[in-house]
């Protein structure tokens, strides 16, 4: 059934395409990126990335560009979506091992799954998709992007996924302790550590110490966190903590060791201090991100703002600050010249929730609503009917 | 001009002499039991700084402008230690996919936040030992901490104090034969008898000190991390607590540590009582679990036989070192609570006191730092309501390195 | 009516209940003269008397005073407590004690009765002397609907005939939700109770019916009315005419509501778990004492600060101004007076009233309130005699009198005997090591001789204890 749906829209996109046709994209609030506001503004997009913003769009080229007019709405990156299993976490969690560092999510991405072509509906247009933190160390993430004809893996192999959370101690298997999951882990990276000719698993965290790779570990309670910020400390890396439940009573050591926090999902029936721990982050400049299914974030994000966090440090935690903790703050997350073309049009600001989302665009093709065609430019023809 | 020289040279040489006027508090009027040491009455008590500055009588000096707290009626005890503490009760506290896991420490499955560390401050207790659970023959390595810190890392007073052995039906408890369980389970495994409790024990250790006499004449390649902390047991350098109840698992406790030579110190110990000698000639120090647990007519615990009542007063009859506790299994964590019962079975109140104390700190190794009031200790101390092993008391003040954590009135 | 038509168990229950009634009416031993001098005399219902001396007679105190100003008859035996302290024997207004299995698995039973099940050689009874407990309300359990008939007993006799002091005390009823959850538990409470109503109304319509038929002359006038009541029935429904009075297990404030409902139609008498904090002013609400569950001390946290605080269920009564009376658990440390008195008076409370608690209130709610509770003239002589404060752990029950009847001395306790003398005894022998073995297979003997003793330290009581090993519980 999706399948019929998107073959008229795969068509269109390949017709696109095959027109090589740049898009002007014009919208009374542009974002680039939550610092970089354009009123009245516009970019180019040209083979599915931004290759002009504002003022530095030639004009010859802007004329021979289809245009794209969202007339009063506003405009702003796709957002990403940090660690996920996208609802696959049968394929993403070996359970039967706890430590398979070599496995490669990208191995499980299915290209076709619905979570994955869900995700434009919640204004995301990528979603970095990671092995379960049911297993001590999981393997590789990578990023991935919905698309017109199917989705498409942006990035392979991005960061390690570790976790030392409750999912990742199975009464089943050892380690069943958190005890014993920290000396499992210690262990793998004190052998990584001093050499990394000791199997494919090994290293893996040979090349994530060397800093070839961001190091996600999923922990939840305070003691997790500890754990997972002595490791980090001890072996040298800056962790990124995903789920981060407690993480509100261990800022300190955050900010002193310069983390990352991918915060789970708040809820209104959350303590405050977990609420209000978002605002924290911000002042104290630790960079953060809201994960969980796509209307969960954004309303972690809208819940946050409620609770003392400003806008700008929200549509970032939506957008660039994922980008920028999974070292892909160049491909996506911003509107920026070189960046992929990833950009949702909405009716107001997207943390309102009574604004309604009317387009996205993935790599510069239309995937998701549809803009009134009467704002389209009088000059080029009707925008495809066909949704 | 010239007055007022000597006058300053008099305060500045006083200000050298005395600590810094913030955050001293003079406690005065209490009685005071310091712990291994005689009681003083219309005691003064001056803390400053996290540590205790003087103790003594009534004339004892304090600095001007310290704050003065009356505690007329009162009675101030230093902290109370509990030598066998349950921190939580989450699976986290038992590695189950191993029976011999001696390189584990339990530190690091601990939650700060625990509840059990704010019941254990408000029943008085500052400081505890900590160690893995009861379902592993040699479940790692132990921690004592303070109840309270403002920095979780802090909390830390001892790491690896201790080894936890643990003897009798325990261990083997959850293991499957294989008509019980999938032959896929983890837990299909030995040991499911005593003698395979015992048998695993006795063959990590055996390991270890093949692996001390080798080494002696060639380095090891890589030692795995279970055997050199066993090593360390072997050579005195860590602890052995070996968690037994029943008089034949402490027989057996004892027997263990005679055949591979090292010293081990009785947990829960509630049948100590019947191997009162042996204990005297091992010289083995007894941390006594819980002894207001059973009631004397009331059913005992799976692995115990006789009350454990009256066990501390034949240990001190007899002359065995003894420490009481919560014991592991507690389900309060209420330490003044074990010290009234075996006040009640008939040790002194003193020697009660000094075996929530003073005893348990010397046990640990803390007492350095704390387990009586003295200069220069850590201020871990308490004001109670009226004499501590009164039913009727209450902690009404607690302090942690000076920090009040409990503050009733 | 001939006694054929009577059946057994009917018969049996009217025999046992003449004998409870001739044994309450009497003290079992009677024609006695006991004189206890005491250093301190607790009488709880008035001031402390100093070397004081109670006379006893007949089972009954006839004199409370000095001892400088009382005469003590020559007859009487003295029992000389000089240096320790007397008071009245502690009553335990709700308690399981003495039953091995107190729940009946189906939930409507208002027919069984607790002396079906009471055990007089429980080791929970010999405990009860040695804490100094005189009077236990022995109640079925709280996983129940309606359970069925409870009976204050002493501590003491070889049957329960000879231990009970008052039979057909209440029927038990609960509000625990056990496996069905709470709205069903309350809902088939209700139900059971309305069944009830509907069975007697039917009975009285039938009757009546009867009657208006026989004076109709349709039925001829030798023709009596013989259906009687449904025996199984019939403690619901004297609990339903108010002829029997309701002890209603509420185990939190949640079922406080119903509670207040149902107090409202009959004589409740409610029994309180822990966890009643918001309910207090519900309490209130009831205008009477309550019976609080053993476990009087609980933790809650606060959901926002995370933070944990104590609460004492007893001082929250307290501050609200409900008379409650305490009770004791079967094991670890609620089983203690001075623990459940000292925990009272840790929160605050007044220790007289801590001590009343455990006396005078729970004796005058299970309707004995002229009998026992206190040391006053007239009252069964029910006392005492302890090595020191009451409240103070250390201090031990050296005897128990029962009736004027000594039932307890602690020096003749074998149990506590073969714990401090007889280990003391081996500790010291310890120096032989030969005696090892032996002294091992000494000390294993009382263990397992133990459970077939019937009662430890009674005077001139001979064994009964069968030698069939009743053994593990």
């Amino acid at each position: 059934m999706l399948r019929c749906t998107l073959l008229p829209t795969a068509l269109v996109g390949l017709a696109a395409t095959l027109s090589a046709q740049d898009l002007l994209v014009r919208a009374k609030t542009v974002v680039i990126a939550p610092d970089a506001v354009l009123a009245d503004g516009r970019f180019l997009v040209r083979a599915g990335k931004v290759a002009y913003v504002g003022q530095d769009v030639p004009a010859d080229a802007a004329a021979k560009a289809t245009a794209i007019d969202c007339g009063d709405a506003l405009v702003v990156p796709g957002f990403v979506l940090p660690p996920t299993t996208l609802g696959r976490d049968r394929d993403l969690a070996e359970a039967a091992l706890p430590f398979t560092p070599d496995l490669r999510a990208v191995e499980a991405f299915d290209p076709w799954h619905e979570e994955l072509a869900k995700l434009p509906h919640g204004g995301f247009t990528s979603a970095i998709l990671s092995p379960s933190p049911r297993n001590i160390a999981g393997g590789l993430g990578a990023l991935v992007k919905p698309g017109a004809g199917g989705g498409s893996v942006a990035a392979p192999d991005l960061h390690l996924a570790l976790s030392l959370n409750a999912a990742a101690r199975n009464p089943e298997r050892p380690p069943t302790s958190l005890m014993g999951a920290v000396d499992l882990l210690r262990s793998a990276f004190a052998q990584a550590k001093s050499s990394a000719a000791a199997g494919p698993d090994v290293a893996v965290l040979h090349s994530a110490l060397q800093g070839n790779r961001k190091i996600a570990i999923a922990a939840d309670t305070l003691s997790e966190i500890q754990q997972a910020l002595d490791l980090a400390r001890d072996f040298g890396f800056d962790a990124v903590i995903v789920g981060a439940r407690d993480a509100d009573k261990a800022l300190d050591r955050l900010v002193a060791q310069r983390a990352a926090v991918v915060i789970g999902g708040l809820a209104p029936e959350m303590r405050l201090a977990q609420l209000q721990f978002p605002a924290r982050l911000a002042e104290a400049g630790v960079p953060f991100c809201f994960t969980g299914r796509p209307d969960q974030a954004r309303l972690s994000a809208a819940l946050a703002v409620r609770h003392g966090l400003d806008r700008k440090s929200a549509w970032a935690a939506l957008s660039r600050a994922p980008a920028q903790m999974f070292g892909v703050a160049g491909q996506v997350g911003a509107l920026r010249q070189g960046c992929a073309a990833d950009f949702a049009v909405w009716s107001g600001d997207p943390l309102d929730l009574g604004s309604a989302l009317r387009a996205v665009y993935v790599d510069g093709a239309r995937v998701h609503g549809e803009l009134p065609s009467a704002a389209a430019n009088p000059a080029s023809s009707p925008a495809a009917g066909v949704r | 001009m010239i007055r007022s020289l000597p006058l300053g040279a008099i305060a500045l040489a006083l200000a050298a002499l005395l600590p810094a006027q913030d955050g001293v508090t003079v406690y005065r009027n209490a009685r005071i039991l310091p712990g291994g040491a005689p009681a003083i009455d219309n005691g003064v008590l001056v803390v400053g700084g996290g540590k205790i500055l003087a103790i003594g009588g009534a004339d004892t000096k304090a600095p001007n402008g310290a704050a003065v707290v009356d505690c007329a009626g009162k009675t101030i005890t230093p902290g109370l230690i509990d030598a066998s503490f349950r921190a939580g009760n989450t699976p986290d506290m038992n590695e189950n996919g191993d029976e011999v896991t001696p390189h584990l420490r339990v530190l690091d499955s601990l939650e700060p936040a625990d509840p059990s560390f704010v019941r254990a401050r408000s029943a008085g207790v500052t400081a505890v030992h900590v160690m893995p659970g009861a379902r592993s023959v040699i479940g790692g390595l132990g921690v004592v901490l303070k109840t309270h810190a403002k920095d979780p890392q802090a909390m830390v007073v001892k790491h690896d104090a201790s080894l936890r052995i643990v003897m009798g039906a325990e261990p083997s408890m959850g293991n499957r034969a294989i008509r019980g369980g999938s032959v896929d389970s983890i837990y299909y495994r030995r040991p499911t008898t005593r003698m395979g409790v015992v048998w695993a024990a006795r063959k990590a250790f055996y390991d270890a000190k093949e692996a001390l006499e080798k080494s002696a004449d060639a380095p090891p390649a890589t030692p795995s991390p279970g055997v050199e902390v066993l090593t360390r047991v072997l050579r005195g350098q860590v602890t052995a607590v070996t968690t037994a109840r029943s008089e034949q698992d402490l027989r057996t406790a004892l027997r263990l540590a005679a055949e591979f030579g090292y010293r081990t110190v009785l947990d829960d110990a509630q049948d100590a009582h019947m191997l009162v000698d042996e204990l005297k000639a091992a010289q083995t120090t007894v941390m006594l679990g819980a002894p207001s647990a059973t009631a004397i007519a009331g059913s005992a615990g799976a692995d115990g036989a006789d009350p454990r009542s009256v066990t501390a007063r034949l240990l001190a009859d007899a002359g065995v070192p003894f420490v009481i506790t919560t014991g592991s299994n507690a389900a309060s964590l209420d330490l003044v609570r074990e010290a009234m019962f075996a006040a009640r079975n008939g040790i002194s109140s003193a020697r009660a006191l000094d075996a929530v104390t003073i005893e348990p700190a010397r046990l640990l190794g803390i007492d350095q730092r704390t387990g009586s009031l003295q200069k220069g200790k850590d201020a871990d101390f308490v004001v109670w309501s009226t004499d501590p092993l009164d039913p009727a008391a209450a902690a009404e003040s607690v302090f942690v390195d000076g920090i009040a954590v409990q503050v009733l009135r | 009516m001939n006694a054929m038509s009577l059946s057994a168990p009917l018969l049996r229950s009217i025999l046992r209940c003449a004998v409870a009634a001739a044994i309450a009416a009497s003290p079992v031993f009677a024609q006695d003269l006991l004189a206890v001098k005491a250093g301190r005399i607790l009488t709880v219902s008035g001031p402390v008397v100093e070397d004081g001396v109670v006379l006893i007679q007949n089972g009954r105190i006839t004199k409370i005073g000095k001892q400088a100003e009382v005469e003590i008859p020559w007859a009487a035996k003295v029992i000389d407590a000089t240096g320790k302290t007397v008071m009245p024997t502690w009553v335990v207004a709700h308690s399981q004690g003495g039953m091995r299995n107190f729940n009946e698995n189906m939930q409507n039973v208002p027919w069984l009765t607790v002396g079906d099940a009471v055990d007089p050689a429980s080791p929970y009874f010999e405990d009860c002397l040695r804490n100094g407990v005189g009077a236990i309300h022995v109640m079925p359990g709280n996983q129940t609907l309606l359970a069925g008939q409870g009976m204050v007993v002493r501590p003491f006799g070889r049957t329960v005939e000879d231990m009970t002091i008052a039979a057909n005390t209440g029927i038990k009823m609960s509000l625990a939700a056990g496996g069905s959850g709470r709205l069903q538990q309350i809902r088939k409470l209700r139900r059971a109770i309305a069944d009830v109503r509907e069975y007697l109304a039917d009975f009285d319509r039938r009757k009546a019916e009867f009657d208006k038929e026989k004076a109709a002359g349709a039925i001829p006038a030798d023709k009596k009315w013989t259906e009687e009541v449904d025996r199984t029935k019939k403690g619901a429904v004297d609990l339903v005419q108010k002829k029997a009075k309701g002890w209603l297990y509420v185990p939190s404030f949640a079922e406080l509501d119903e509670a207040l409902r149902l107090a409202q139609d009959l004589d409740l008498q409610v029994v309180l778990g822990n966890n009643i904090d918001e309910g207090v002013g519900l309490v209130k609400k009831l205008g009477k004492p309550v019976v609080l569950d053993d476990a009087i001390e609980y933790f809650e946290t606060d959901e926002e600060t995370q933070k944990e605080k104590r609460f004492c269920s007893a001082k929250l009564l307290a501050d609200a101004g409900v008379p409650f009376a305490l009770t004791l658990g079967q094991g670890g440390p609620t089983a203690y007076p001075w623990w459940q008195l000292g925990t009272c008076v840790r929160h605050g409370i007044a220790r007289d009233k801590a001590i009343e608690a455990l006396t005078m209130v729970p004796a005058q709610l299970i309707g004995m309130g002229d009998q026992l509770g206190s040391l006053s003239e007239g009252k069964l002589g029910n006392l005492q005699i302890l090595t020191g404060d009451p409240l103070q752990a250390t201090s031990w029950v050296e005897t128990v009198v029962l009736e004027g009847q000594v039932v307890y001395e602690r020096s003749k306790d074998p149990r506590l005997q073969y714990l401090f003398e007889a280990e003391k005894a081996k500790a010291s022998k310890a120096a032989g090591p030969e005696k090892k073995e032996t002294e091992k297979k000494d000390g294993a003997e009382p263990a397992k001789a133990e459970p077939a003793k019937a009662e430890g330290g009674k005077q001139d009581a001979p064994k009964s204890g069968n030698g069939n090993g009743r053994g593990v519980r």
